[in-house]
């Protein structure tokens, strides 16, 4: 901050003296809300078996076979699985 | 911040250890003198998005630039509601208790001259009033007001040098 000119050293010099106030920090106390992950997964997977509680229904009602209707139901869920172990794996390395 | 992403809540209150100073004075930086309590529920509000994203970081040094971001991102949301309930507190409010001039009349100008000076910084860009309240009030050094901001410490510095050039032409055509 040495190569200020005149007026600009004058307004360094205001704002020194202007913005001199006590500094607040954080209280001792301060504690940090922690969400709650119980209820929101609750929710999520309350979602995850309605929908596909309904997608069965709608799919036995279209005529197919239960193999496909497994695997359509249950290869989304096994893709999730995989790509999350996959980015825990990298993560860890 | 493995332990952290792994769901270890010890881990967790340590990086709150670490950064929630700097993020606290970050957001006060962006709100102004007169609003610890709006910075206090910021600080909340980050460390709550940060709870929930803390998967997707590579290492702390992106966690904490990422917090920085939001912080700022987070305090400016605030400080338009805050304005909106309740004027601001000018900056120079608080400092005229503490003047030394003698003289009704000298402290009456200094006064004068102090509100202009909080009204034209009320007008700067925000980055540039956060730079300018974590440098001369904060007592924040360029090299963090540079970490703060997100920004390389040669823009920092220039930050700073912007301002007050703006400020003195602001309080120049105010005939101060």
């Amino acid at each position: 901050m040495s190569n200020m000119d005149h007026s600009e050293a004058e307004i360094d010099n205001l704002l020194r003296r202007s913005l001199a106030a006590p500094v607040p920090s954080l209280p001792p106390n301060f504690k940090l809300r922690r969400p709650s992950e119980r209820p929101r997964r609750i929710l999520l997977a309350s979602y995850g078996l309605m929908s596909a509680a309904v997608s069965i229904v709608v799919m036995r009602g279209q005529g197919l076979g239960w193999g496909l209707i497994a695997a359509m139901t249950l290869g989304p869920l096994a893709i999730i699985e995989a790509a999350r172990r996959l980015r825990r794996k990298q993560w860890e390395m | 911040m493995a332990r952290a992403q792994r769901g270890d809540e010890q881990a967790f209150a340590e990086l709150f250890r670490r950064h929630g100073d700097p993020v606290f004075r970050l957001a006060l930086s962006i709100l102004g003198q007169g609003f610890t309590a709006e910075a206090q529920d910021v600080v909340q509000d980050v460390f709550l998005k940060a709870h929930h994203a803390l998967a997707s970081f590579r290492g702390e040094a992106e966690f904490g630039s990422w917090l920085y971001r939001i912080t700022f991102n987070q305090a400016v949301n605030v400080k338009a509601r805050a304005r909106y309930r309740r004027p601001h507190l000018d900056e120079a409010a608080l400092s005229h208790a503490t003047t030394t001039e003698p003289g009704p009349h000298a402290q009456m100008e200094t006064a004068q001259r102090d509100q202009a000076l909080g009204e034209c910084i009320q007008t700067l860009p925000e980055v540039y009033q956060s730079a300018l309240r974590l440098y001369y009030w904060l007592g924040a050094s360029v090299a963090e007001v540079a970490v703060l901001v997100d920004v390389p410490e040669n823009t920092a510095k220039s930050y700073l040098h912007r301002a007050r050039q703006l400020l003195g032409a602001m309080l120049k055509e105010r005939g101060y």
